[in-house]
Order: C-alpha cells, then sequence, then structure tokens
C-alpha cells in the first residue's frame, strides 16, 4: 500500500508539472517511448525492428501527427539484457514521462521483466515480443499488449497442418529460452485438445550438438518434429536431421526462424522444411482477396526505399505496434487510462501483420487466420500452405 | 533405433565436441602455465577462428582449407599482438591482474567482431562435402573425421613443441621457475608472448574445424571458453594431456547425458560430475599437488 502511495503523489507532482508547462505550447508533442536490442545477441533482430518504428513515425509525424500534436520518439537500446531494458523502462516513466511505450527489447525475457513496472505505473505498454506469457494472465495485465500472434495460436495453425496431412504424433524440439519454454506450455494444453501425441525434447541455444535429442525423437517414432528456436541452433538441428536420415519426417521451425541468413546457413537441409510464419515473407504470394496483401507490399516498398534493403517480417511487428499505440494516442491524447481503454476497442483493424482484434479477455490482436506455412526455394520464401 | 547404434551416435557426437573442447582446454593450459593466469579471450580466438574463415571463404572465393589456414594464422598473429600490447606493457603483473585484463581483452575482442564482421550467424560446408558417413548403422559427418583427426595433430605438435624444441623447453623451464629460468638465459618475456600465440593457434584452430557443423556468431565464444575452461579444470589446470582427456570426457559426458537421461539437463548433468571432480580430486584427474617449500 505504501509503496502504491508513493506512487501516486509522485504521479500527481508529475501532472501539475505538465499543467503548469502546457499553457507554453500549444501543440505539446505526444511521447511514446521504445526499447529494442539494437546490440547483443538479439541485435540481428532488433535492427529492422527499429527501422519498422522509424517508416511508421515518419508516416504519422508527415501525416501531421495525432489530432495536431507531433509525436516524440524516446528510443533506448537494451543491448539484449534484461538489466539495461528495465533501467530504460524507469527512465521512460520518470524522466521522459512518455505516453505509452512500444517495443520491449526484441526478447520476451526483457519484455516480461518490464511488465511489473509499466503495470504499477500505469502506463500503456504495446510489447513487439512473442511470449504469451508478456499478456497472461490478462487480470495482471491490465495496461499490456501485444502486436505478435500467440504461441497457442501458432501451435493450433500447425495442429490444423497436421490434421489436413493425418500426422498425429509429433516431437517438439524447443530450446531452453523463454521463447522456446513459451511452445512447450501451450503445446501441453494445445496438443492434447487437438489429439495430438507429442514427445518433448530440449536443446540450450548455445549447443553445437543434438544428436542425442535427434535419437530420442527417432526412437520415439514422431511423424514430425517441430523445432522452436530463434538462435543459429535451429541450423544445426536442420544439418543433423539431415545427416542422421530424419529428413524424410516433416520437419517443420517456428516463426522465429523465417530468416533468409539462417536458410543460406541451413543450405540443402532446409529443402524440404516448413516454417509456420505471418503473411509478410509472402506477401506477393498471397491470393488477391486476402486482406493484408496491400498492406505488406506497401511497406515491403517504403522499406526498400527508405533503407536500400527488404525488410524482415519483424519490421512489420513494430510498425504495426506504433500505429496501434498512434490509433490509442488518438483516442485518449494525455490521458492514460482512455489510452489504454483504445486499444481493446480496437475491432478488425487491417495491418500488415494481420488482422487486429482486440478485447478485454485477449490481449494480442492477431489470430492463426493470419498464419501460413511457408518454404524455402530458390533463395526466397514461397507459400505452402494457405489456410 | 537399436540401443548400440544409438549409443555409437552419441558417442560420435561426445568424441567430437569434446575434442574441441581439449583443444580449447589446452590453450588455457598453455597460459595458465606460463603466467599463471586464466585467459577468458580463449572463446573469443575459438569464435573469430570460425568468423575469419567465413569472411575468407566467403569474400576472397578461396578454398575452405585456405580460408581456415589464413584464418588461423591470422589468430596466431592476433594472440601475439595482444600479448604485445596489453599483456607485455603491465610489468610484473599477478595472474589476478592478468586475468582481470584478459576479461576487458575478450570484451574488445568480441565487440572488434561485432563493429567489423557484423551480427549476423556464419559458416561454410565442410572440408570434404557433407555426405555422411554410415559406420553400423550411425551416421557421421566427415567433418567430424576432420576434427578428430586435426585434433590429434594438434596434440602432437604441441607434445613434440615442448618436449623437442629449444623455445619449448625453455617454455617448460620458465614455467617451472621464472627466476632460475632467467638467471639461465631464459628470455621469459619471450616465453609468455610464445604462450600467446600457441593459446590462440589453437582457439583458431578449434573454431575453424567446428564451424562447419555448429556455425558461428560473434557472441558465440564465451559459452565454447566457458566449456574449455571447465574441461581444462576436469583434466587438471595445467596439464597439457589432462585437458584433452578432460575435454574428451566433458564433451562424452553431454552427449550421453543428452541421449539417455534428459536434453533439459544435459549441461547441468556434466558441470555436476565437474563439481564432484573438484569436490573430491581438487586438482583435476591428472594434475598433481603444488607443494610449496617454505
Amino acid at each position: 500500500m505504501r509503496t502504491k502511495f508513493t506512487i501516486n503523489r509522485w504521479a500527481a507532482a508529475a501532472v501539475m508539472a505538465l499543467g503548469l508547462a502546457a499553457p507554453a505550447q500549444a501543440a505539446e508533442p505526444l511521447k511514446i517511448g521504445s526499447i529494442l536490442s539494437v546490440t547483443g545477441p538479439a541485435a540481428f533482430l532488433g535492427e529492422d525492428m527499429k527501422a519498422g518504428m522509424e517508416i511508421a513515425l515518419d508516416e504519422i509525424n508527415e501525416a501531421g501527427g495525432i489530432g495536431g500534436r507531433p509525436v516524440e520518439w524516446v528510443f533506448y537500446d537494451a543491448e539484449s539484457q534484461t538489466a539495461k531494458g528495465i533501467t530504460a523502462t524507469r527512465r521512460l516513466i520518470s524522466q521522459d514521462e512518455v505516453d505509452i511505450l512500444v517495443g520491449g527489447g526484441n526478447m520476451s525475457g526483457i519484455a516480461l521483466a518490464m511488465v511489473p513496472l509499466t503495470e504499477s505505473a500505469g502506463l500503456p505498454f504495446i510489447s513487439t515480443e512473442g511470449s504469451m506469457k508478456i499478456v497472461n494472465p490478462v487480470e495482471e495485465r491490465r495496461w499490456t499488449f501485444k502486436s505478435t500472434v500467440d504461441d497457442d495460436q501458432v501451435i493450433h495453425r500447425l495442429a490444423d497442418y497436421f490434421e489436413k496431412q493425418g500426422i498425429t504424433k509429433v516431437a517438439l524440439l524447443s530450446d531452453t529460452s523463454g521463447f522456446g519454454q513459451s511452445a512447450v506450455e501451450q503445446m501441453e494444453k494445445v496438443g492434447p485438445e487437438r489429439g495430438l501425441d507429442v514427445v518433448y525434447e530440449a536443446f540450450n541455444p548455445a549447443d553445437t550438438d543434438m544428436t542425442g535429442q535427434l535419437t530420442r525423437i527417432k526412437s520415439s517414432g514422431a511423424q514430425a518434429i517441430i523445432c522452436w528456436t530463434v538462435t543459429p541452433a535451429g541450423v544445426v538441428f536442420l544439418k543433423q536431421a539431415q545427416q542422421l536420415g530424419m529428413d524424410d519426417l516433416t520437419l517443420v521451425h517456428s516463426y522465429g526462424f523465417v530468416s533468409q541468413r539462417y536458410m543460406e546457413l541451413a543450405g540443402d537441409a532446409a529443402s524440404k522444411l516448413l516454417l509456420v510464419s505471418v503473411k509478410f515473407p509472402v506477401g506477393d504470394q498471397l491470393p488477391a482477396d486476402d486482406p493484408t496483401r496491400e498492406q505488406i507490399l506497401s511497406l515491403q516498398q517504403k522499406f526498400q526505399e527508405k533503407f536500400g534493403r527488404a525488410p524482415s517480417q519483424f519490421a512489420a511487428q513494430t510498425y504495426d505496434a506504433i500505429h496501434l499505440a498512434a490509433k490509442a494516442l488518438e483516442a485518449g491524447g494525455d490521458d492514460a487510462e482512455a489510452v489504454r481503454a483504445a486499444i481493446p476497442a480496437v475491432q478488425g483493424w487491417g495491418g500488415v501483420g494481420g488482422t487486429f482484434t482486440f478485447s478485454e479477455k485477449r490481449h494480442s490482436g492477431l489470430s492463426k487466420e493470419d498464419l501460413v506455412l511457408v518454404n524455402w526455394k530458390d533463395g526466397r520464401f514461397h507459400l505452402a500452405d494457405y489456410k | 533405433m537399436d540401443p548400440q547404434t544409438q549409443l555409437l551416435q552419441l558417442l560420435f557426437a561426445g568424441v567430437s565436441t569434446g575434442s574441441i573442447y581439449g583443444i580449447i582446454a589446452v590453450g588455457f593450459n598453455v597460459i595458465f602455465k606460463s603466467t599463471g593466469a586464466i585467459n577468458f579471450t580463449q572463446g573469443e580466438w575459438v569464435m573469430i577462428g570460425g568468423m575469419l574463415s567465413a569472411f575468407f571463404f566467403v569474400s576472397f572465393d578461396s578454398p575452405i582449407w585456405v580460408a581456415c589456414a589464413a584464418a588461423v594464422l591470422c589468430i596466431g598473429v592476433l594472440g601475439v599482438l595482444s600479448e604485445r600490447f596489453v599483456i607485455e606493457p603491465l610489468r610484473n603483473p599477478s595472474p589476478v591482474t592478468l586475468t582481470l585484463v584478459t576479461i576487458g581483452l575478450a570484451i574488445v575482442t568480441k565487440s572488434g567482431v561485432m563493429l567489423t564482421l557484423g551480427k549476423n550467424p556464419a559458416g561454410y560446408p565442410g572440408f570434404s562435402g557433407e555426405t555422411p558417413i554410415m559406420i553400423a548403422g550411425a551416421s557421421l559427418h566427415p567433418q567430424t573425421v576432420w576434427i578428430i583427426v586435426v585434433a590429434a595433430l594438434f596434440m602432437l605438435a604441441v607434445h613434440f613443441f615442448f618436449e623437442r624444441t629449444l623455445t619449448g623447453k625453455a617454455m617448460r623451464a620458465a614455467a617451472a621457475d621464472r627466476e632460475v629460468a632467467v638467471l639461465m638465459g631464459v628470455r621469459v618475456r619471450h616465453a609468455t608472448m610464445m604462450a600467446f600465440a600457441i593459446a590462440a593457434l589453437a582457439g583458431g584452430v578449434a573454431g575453424a574445424i567446428i564451424t562447419p557443423l555448429t556455425f558461428t556468431s560473434y557472441d558465440h565464444g564465451t559459452v565454447l571458453g566457458f566449456k574449455g575452461f571447465s574441461a581444462a579444470m576436469l583434466g587438471g589446470v595445467g596439464n597439457l594431456y589432462g585437458a584433452m582427456v578432460g575435454g574428451l570426457l566433458l564433451g562424452i559426458l553431454e552427449s550421453l547425458a543428452g541421449g539417455y537421461i534428459s536434453s533439459q539437463f544435459k549441461d547441468a548433468v556434466a558441470f555436476m560430475v565437474l563439481l564432484g571432480i573438484l569436490f573430491f580430486r581438487p586438482t583435476g584427474l591428472f594434475g598433481h599437488k603444488e607443494i610449496e617449500k617454505v
């Protein structure tokens, strides 16, 4: 109780200070704070994610800001370290006094550590990270939302595919990070529900060998292997599965592995791989009536023009998140409570990642309808299974 | 997969990663013997070994073995430069100071690679293709054979160097008793430089031969360094043959633990054994107690 009282007093002081400063400037900017990792192990994701944010912010400010007020962006690099992410969160809350926070260090672990801070400060937070735990349990995540697909939806999407193919026994080979463990938790719920018989194996992201796990999977008689990681160990998995003659099984990688670089490293070993992905990498192959097709092509073109390279799908996560934040700020302005309330009110908004529908019960906007299966051939991703 | 095949498959994997741990452990030991310090840059040298080989392979379109040899040489030079510019200027440092300095050196090395070679993971094909060799139902990657052969050759070379060459003998003398060695005309400062060169070469070799199997990126070195350090501890710090045996043991233990017990506890099992050895035989399997006469 005591801490709450102190926070309220600080909040009151902050409001008073804002109130005093307000008349001096007519169009006080709205502040969006962002934390991503553009250095450290997660940097390979962070760069495109930051670029995605920049494009969205440019669009908003070029269109005259939000309700006539310009958007000011405060960005911190979490350096792939949870401690740095937390320090940056504290700064954004107490010093920069941002109106909304977008981006949680592009590592689920960092975003999870940030949530208690933003929740107790009453700061709306749109996470661009994967883990479901960031927004669950929903009762304890009043202020937190995310622009990525939940793992249970990804597994449901895979179960749909397995059903079509008549596959009933699968192995989940996940890394020991938060990303991999979240998949295990969801599979334990969704697997039995969908009649899947699941074998669980794990590996350390730094592992250089997976023979042990693979031989166990081989003995188990699984028909498909789902590998869940964002680290290069996923390439080791592909190569060793091929070496052990297990590439006649259905090999699947999660959305965390949809990366051109990894496919090139895996080479021949990726030829039979399926990846569950958002629609972004195969935007141009989607049917013409797909609701996200045009959005994807437009962002890809803008990205290419501004940065001179093709974007990864991670740019879409942050691009959408900034636009969602702008929508919320437009509805709520300086009033944090109103900004928060505007997010669950978003229904059927067409972003680049898919069609966002939030509710007070579900703080992730995307669903399995926004996912497809892709494969890698001739140097690019191809649509392998649509709906 | 029948039990024998599975065991064989796990042993192949264990021997291959174990050989790598062994080479890295040799690097640790050479520097420990010569300076008394634990060199935390060791793992980073392994990482650069892979990163540079990949860079040469892609940029100059050279044959893989040329790229790897060039990379290993570069790392040897890097080891010498590190010693000349960072270690040598510290006059008569204590082992603790040196150890701390190598932590700094490791961070600089890692950042340097990140800024020059980039953050993307890198890799290249194996020395003799990717078609697995089948032995009694178990499949063996051709690169695994290379790893075992190169590790054995490297150990022989290190053994020959320390036993048969004058420089090697001088280094052993300097390690045994610095002051007496100086009196006998051994250039001890030279010995430290040579130790860094050998340790860096060990790192480079390990990195160059394992990258086709595991890939590498600028942040890959730390973990390999720790595993190599554990192997050195297991075998007995300062003991060259202990390093190789410690490496192989650690690799095989990890592999068997992953295959038979649980992949979740793979690292835990290996480190539990290590802790056990340290509790009951603190000098490692092959270490001798240091007796200080007063």
